[in-house]
């Protein structure tokens, strides 16, 4: 039969460009999805997704689509935009000869956009050029274009004008994907080699491996091998997303779709892996993917101690379907004991909180994320500690390291001032420049991650008016002067509210962690001194002075109801506090160290 | 029910709105005081009352502001449905009574009078928007005495803004000469949607702060008992004998009826809130059915909480014996946990079969309460 008929392929673009609205319009016109089922942003089906309106897992979707009298399949894969789903934009692209990089006509070549189109590249993926939302009135194609012949070196006049919205030129965007973009290569004949791009878990079927096959072919109840991990399993059932999951006999090459193979679970399979013939299996493996590296770590402490299991069985169940999230047993002589969990940024860190709060009954205290630091140990050793309250004695320290990244940022010409302040007070080094237009600009910094991960978005586009985007990607370890801050709460260190940074910034940073402290922790009967260790080096005070009044003057028959119901309240707000020693601290202490106050 | 049930009556009528009330009312003439006063009555008759009314206490509001013949009307018509009252006590506010009123109302059968005072200091009373002065409460209590009532109570604020460590000793020094038998003195409380809270929200008034409150609260209790008043209860100090027994009644969670817009009832077990708004309680006592904005049937455990709350106001506390016999559990058990906390920080004691806030929790008792809110 060939491959000439298929055609697979990404949509990748900056966040909110427009890219689930575009894979919306495809599924209407090829008959996918019909007009009375058709909803906005069809592929996006989770919960957490259509409410926070963005994509965070990548979806698969076959459609049948007649171009010049001739059927053919087309394989599309919706992917996220926000940086920390980058890895999901990789996988995609390698189930792919083709990508559309869609821009919005109204904002530009993003550093999203940038982003996205490197990594295409890098996949070798044929990409189409594709200026979306033309229907707006601050539409600007063809300045979008220049942009996008620029930057990306995609020739304007090759681009495609679209509005994803009212569907304008869709239909001719789905004809050259037909002809422009390329088929994939014809090896019927070899060893199935099918690539695992993702997989998610089904409380009946097990595991569900997306693949795509670059070789061979596969049948129902072929004996099957994952090559990297050498396990064996026989093939339950085949088939395809359109977009409901629909079961075929068998997937043959260059085709996209779905193995269901008795898999318990998720950590069975490696994404990037290749399903092949057990019997006949190829001669090697697809070459795979570099796992995503987890940029972020914080500890989740049960609220009260005997719920430890509860939230133990509550990650369980949420690494079932995330396995770029992961934790591990931590025990602090603080807050006793809990999980130390690693994330892919800040949004994934909120999606999962959100989700273990919705999903389970049970409060957690968090302590403020941070990120991971490389120690040398003067006997050579060389660890990573991603817990402030590891990190070893000073004595003990050789060395330590700090993560750095190439951040990349476009913006208009009038931020660029106080831009450059800001990168400055954040150990940014500037690289390279480049003007996109005569009004925007993009700047490539050298950053340290822990400067740019938590708030300097917000700052940014606060300084941008909205308008500067950022991307980051991680280079390297080196060599920075760090310290660590210790708080004293009452007197005890509280290891929890440990955090490391630059010596430089140590001693004004502990000073407005401890303001923020005293504005954090309620008053307690007695006073409590806060206090800034650096070195073991007391360097500053606050005291959260006792309360000294705290009584309704007036409680009659009328007053109960109402009274009864705050003082409920005032009971329930010491649920989500950790007692330290005999000091209540409250959720949002742990997280107030945090914010770097700009 | 052995013990009978308290019945409040609330009159939501004002001459004016104080800058501080947080309570229901309305300016006085803005309604057919006549309605209500018969909406009132209409409201108690309802109830089929099987169980003798122990306590009457009209309050709002002030019921004085009704006018003579209304509050007449109103006071014989309680007092004929509550024969074997104990006590029946009827707010008064300064400048609304005077010598014949009080003496009507002694002869009507009400025993005890509850002054709204606040301060003795001329300033103070200004500030807080009271329609009287300190001449007209000196002449209150006077015509009070005269008109025969032996248990009068006087209403004192203190940590009103501007008032000092001084003006409280006097306010406190003028209450106490005039010899009555009960004192409540409250900390003033910046109730939501009062013209005092926003004026402090925006800046035009500065609160007293709470170290000097709490002082002020101390230096009260102190004098208080130095001058033989009793401290029964958070805010209420009375000669032995003079405590309040509708008040009591409350704090010990036994059953009240309250009639009246915006007054709640605890009856049966069922505690409802009537509507705030005159016109439309009036119209649904008239259609026969009162309008709720709240009705509940607590459960066992809730009412054990509330019970706990209330009692632990009162210098007595808790009586465990007597608490078990009214809710079924054991205090010391079904609270062990929160006890066991505020024990160890001094903020509670058990002994003699009580649990009791100890002195110095008295200032910060809603920390220590809180938690016996919900188990
Ligand atoms: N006016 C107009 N709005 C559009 C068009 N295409 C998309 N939008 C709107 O842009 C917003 C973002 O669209 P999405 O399709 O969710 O964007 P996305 O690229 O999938 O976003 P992420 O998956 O979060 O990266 C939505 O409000 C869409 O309705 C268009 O052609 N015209
Ligand atoms: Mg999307």
């Amino acid at each position: 039969m060939g491959t000439d008929h298929i055609r697979n392929f990404s949509i990748v673009a900056h966040i909110d460009h427009g890219k689930s609205t575009l894979a919306d319009r495809f599924l209407q016109l090829t008959g996918a999805v019909s007009e009375r089922d058709m909803k906005e942003q069809m592929l996006d089906g989770m919960d957490l997704e259509r409410e926070r309106g963005i994509t965070i897992k990548a979806s698969a979707v076959t459609m049948k689509y007649v171009h010049e009298g001739k059927e053919y399949m087309l394989n599309l894969i919706d992917t996220p935009g926000h940086v920390d789903f980058h890895y999901e934009v990789s996988r995609a692209l390698a189930a792919c000869e083709g990508a559309l990089l869609v821009v919005d006509a109204s904002q530009g070549v993003e550093a999203q956009t940038v982003a996205n189109a490197y990594l295409a590249t890098e996949a070798g993926a044929e990409i189409l050029g594709v200026i979306n939302k033309v229907d707006l009135p601050a539409a600007q194609p063809d300045v979008v274009a220049e942009e996008i012949e620029h930057v990306l070196g995609i020739r304007k006049n090759e681009c495609f004008a679209i509005s994803a919205k009212t569907g304008l030129g869709v239909a001719e965007l789905l004809d050259a994907i037909v002809t422009l973009l390329p088929p994939p290569a014809d090896k019927a004949n070899e060893p199935p080699a099918a690539l695992i791009f993702d997989s998610h878990c089904d409380e009946y079927r097990g595991v569900i491996c997306y693949v795509r096959l670059f070789a061979g072919s596969l049948r129902v109840r072929q004996r099957i091998r994952l090559m990297r991990s050498g396990r064996t399993y026989t093939i339950s059932e085949l088939g395809k997303f359109t977009p409901e999951m629909t079961s075929v006999d068998a997937l043959g090459v260059g085709e996209v779709g779905y193995v269901i193979a008795n898999i318990r679970q998720l950590a069975d399979v490696t994404i990037g892996d290749t399903i092949t013939d057990d019997a006949a299996p190829a001669a090697t493996a697809l070459p795979g993917y570099v796992p995503p590296m987890q940029m972020v770590f914080s500890d989740f402490y049960p609220g009260n101690n005997t719920d430890y299991p509860k939230l133990r069985a509550a990650f369980d169940k949420l690494t079932l379907n995330d396995a770029s999230f992961s934790f591990v047993p931590q025990s602090s002589p603080a807050l006793g004991f809990g999980f130390r969990c690693g994330f892919l940024g800040l949004l994934h860190m909120e999606i999962i909180q959100e989700r273990l709060e919705r999903e389970n009954d049970v409060d957690v205290v968090q302590t403020a994320p941070t990120v991971s630091y490389e120690v040398v140990t003067t006997s050579g050793q060389v660890k990573r500690v991603d817990s402030p309250s590891e990190l070893p004695d000073p004595q003990k320290i050789a060395e330590l390291r700090e993560p750095f990244v190439r951040l990349e940022i476009i913006t208009t010409n009038e931020s660029i001032g106080p831009l450059m302040k800001l990168a400055e007070s954040r150990r940014c080094k500037l690289v390279k420049t480049d003007y996109l237009s005569p009004t925007r600009v993009m700047l490539e910094y050298k950053a340290p991650l822990a400067e740019i991960v938590y708030d300097f978005y917000d700052v940014l586009k606060g300084i941008s008016h909205g308008y500067a985007t950022m991307d980051y990607e991680f280079l390297a370890f080196e060599k920075s002067n760090l310290v660590r801050i210790d708080i004293l709460v009452n007197k005890t260190a509280v290891d929890a509210l440990s955090i490391i940074v630059h010596r430089d910034k140590a001693a004004e940073r502990g000073r407005r962690m401890i303001i923020r402290l005293r504005k954090a922790i309620p008053r307690h009967q007695f006073e409590i001194p806060l206090q800034v260790a650096i070195g073991g080096k007391i360097i500053a005070r606050e005291t959260i002075k006792a309360y000294r009044k705290d009584v309704t003057a007036k409680l009659y028959g009328g007053d109960v109801t109402r009274k009864m119901k705050v003082l409920k309240r005032q009971k329930e707000g010491k649920k989500r506090m950790k007692s330290i020693g005999s000091v209540q601290i409250p959720q949002e202490a742990f997280m107030s160290v945090l914010d770097t106050g700009e | 029910m052995k013990n009978g049930v308290s019945l409040y009556v609330h009159v939501p009528f004002c001459e004016h709105k104080c800058a501080y009330c947080g309570f229901y009312s309305e300016p006085v003439d803005a309604h057919n005081v006549e309605l209500l006063v018969d909406a009132l009555l209409t409201e108690l008759h309802r109830y089929e009352l099987q169980d003798p009314i122990r306590t009457v206490y009209l309050g709002g509001g002030s019921p004085t502001c009704l006018g003579r013949q209304y509050l007449m009307q109103l006071v014989e018509a309680l007092a004929a449905q509550a024969p074997e009252a104990e006590e029946f006590t009827v707010e008064a506010n300064p400048g609304q009574v005077d010598a014949d009123l009080l003496t009507a109302l002694r002869r009507a059968g009400v025993n005890r009078l509850s002054i709204g005072a606040q301060s003795f200091i001329e300033s103070e009373v200004r500030f807080l928007g009271r329609g009287h002065n300190v001449h007209d409460t000196k002449q209150a209590v006077h015509h009070a005495r005269a008109a025969g009532f032996e248990n009068i109570s006087l209403d004192l604020i203190f940590a009103i803004p501007n008032s000092t460590m001084s003006s409280w000793k006097k306010s406190l020094a003028a209450a106490l000469s005039h010899d009555v038998q009960h004192i409540s003195a409250y900390a003033l409380t910046l109730e939501g949607g009062t013209a005092l809270q926003s004026a402090i929200a925006v800046g035009e008034i500065v609160s007293i702060d709470e170290e000097t409150d709490r002082q002020m609260y101390d230096i009260g209790i102190e004098t208080l008992a130095q001058a033989g008043y009793g401290q029964y209860e958070i805010s209420n100090f009375a000669k032995p004998g003079f405590e309040c027994r509708h008040n009591l009644r409350y704090w010990a969670n036994e059953p009240f009826i309250g009639i009246g817009p915006s007054a709640a009832s605890f009856y049966r077990g069922r505690r409802t809130t009537n509507i705030a708004d005159v016109r439309a309680y009036v119209d649904g006592i008239n259609a026969g059915t009162p309008m709720l904005v709240d009705a509940q049937v607590p459960g066992e455990i809730q009412v054990a909480c509330e019970t706990a709350v209330l009692n632990l106001r009162r210098m007595e506390g808790i009586d465990l014996e007597h608490f078990r016999e009214q809710t079924g559990y054991d205090a010391a058990e079904l609270f062990a946990g929160e006890i066991e906390e505020h024990r160890k920080a001094g903020l509670l004691k058990v002994a003699d079969g009580h649990i009791r806030l100890t002195r110095q929790a008295f200032a910060i008792a809603d920390r220590v309460l809180s938690d016996f809110s919900t188990v």
